[in-house]
């Protein structure tokens, strides 16, 4: 009995410590974390829209895949909008980032964290994939195997089918936001 | 004790990865590349070292009733404080090796080290024993990352060393690969210190 006391105690002791050293440390590197984890985010919204100088968050449209909506503005006028999804791959979720000129344009993608197979879904964040996006209108795009008949066609990234479903379906998630709510506000 | 001899048993001839096996999980899963390897190496080696420290300190102290959860703390404590460092100052590193980081604090080697060696000697053969036995994982796992990167991509720590018709083997940076060149590196090594182990012939 009082073996158990003494040996709960010393267990008490190591814990106690171990929690106050963890503390200090997370003091020293969190602010650190945070900051670098937010000025990530800045950077790669401002590459996916680049006429934008501000950012503004959009509340209340995630849901489903939709993770966070940025609205850019440029001198007080809006120029488009940032849409961060979350689509799933083969090897987990894929990290799409769209950006969506205000007429209604896909202007920038950036495929983010992605546990991708390497050397060949990971070929999906390559720009020979992404700028198969780039340019085109706002609207649902479908993935095929052979050479794109018409606009709306995204030649899949050969033995990867998944992953290439995984990254248009993460565009039409926020071109379809697009269309039907962010436009119009 | 001898201090060189506590040292190049862990780097050599008691090498975690090569000789003992321990670790498997991460060995064969972060060697993609040699900067994984190494960056695996190294976090392993600083917890292993400051574990090894503690536990020596804490060695009388400890009753050897609880001394098991005591040592799954103080490891998965150095574990969770590099984990932080990583991610504030290395990100780059840290995204690379991703859930491997707090996966250390089961890495075997490391409570391996604790009941077998720390928890019985002194605190700076512990320490010795800390570095020589982390240097020789990370060692082991820059050889293998090395070699799987230079087949499997054609590159020796991100810089591309070969010439342009090269094709690279891709299965040698996949799953099977690390199966592949860490069975052929344990029978080269084998074979090869097998020949001058101390105490055998």
């Amino acid at each position: 009995m009082r073996d158990i006391v003494k040996h709960g105690l010393i267990l008490l002791i190591i814990t106690t410590i171990a929690a106050f050293v963890l503390g200090l440390t997370n003091d020293v590197t969190q602010a650190i974390i945070v900051e670098r984890a937010e000025q990530k985010n800045i950077e790669s919204i401002k590459a996916l829209l680049p006429e934008a100088d501000e950012f503004q968050k959009v509340e209340g449209v995630a849901a489903g895949i939709i993770l966070e909506v940025y609205e850019g503005t440029k001198g007080g006028n809006v120029v488009g909008y940032t849409v961060k999804t979350l689509p799933k791959g083969y090897g987990g979720t894929v990290e799409t980032l769209v950006g969506i000129s205000i007429d209604g344009k896909v202007v920038g993608l950036k495929i983010g964290e992605h546990t991708e197979t390497p050397g060949l879904g990971s070929k999906v964040a390559d720009a020979a994939f992404v700028n198969n996006f780039i340019g085109k209108d706002a609207i649902a795009f479908s993935v095929t195997k052979d050479a794109p008949a018409k606009d709306a066609d995204i030649q899949a990234v050969s033995g990867a089918t998944v992953s290439s479903n995984a990254v248009t379906t993460g565009v039409n998630a926020s071109t379809e936001l697009f269309n039907n709510s962010l436009k119009n506000r | 004790m001898n201090l060189g001899k506590v040292f190049s048993k862990g780097l050599i001839f008691d090498n975690p990865t090569f000789v003992q096996v321990l670790g498997m999980c991460p060995t064969l899963a972060v060697t993609t590349s040699a900067q994984n390897g190494l960056g695996m190496g190294l976090a392993t080696t600083a917890v292993l070292i400051g574990s090894n420290l503690v536990i020596s300190l804490t060695r009388k102290v400890i009753p050897s009733k609880i001394r098991i959860p005591a040592f799954v703390v103080i490891i998965a404590t150095f574990v969770t404080m590099v984990g932080m460092l990583l991610k504030a100052y290395l990100p780059a590193l840290d995204a690379a090796l991703g859930i491997f980081i707090p996966l250390i604090v089961v890495n075997c080697i490391i409570l391996a080290r604790a009941e077998s060696f720390a928890s019985k000697n002194s605190v700076i053969a512990s320490i010795t024993d800390g570095l020589g036995m982390g240097l020789g994982f990370a060692g082991a796992l820059v050889i293998l990352g090395g070699i799987r990167e230079f087949f499997g991509a054609g590159s020796i720590f991100g810089t591309p060393v070969m010439v342009d018709f090269f094709h690279p083997a891709r299965i040698i940076s996949q799953p099977p690969g690390a199966f592949l060149v860490l069975g052929l590196l344990l029978a080269i090594f084998n074979g090869i210190t097998s020949k001058s182990r101390p105490g055998e012939k």
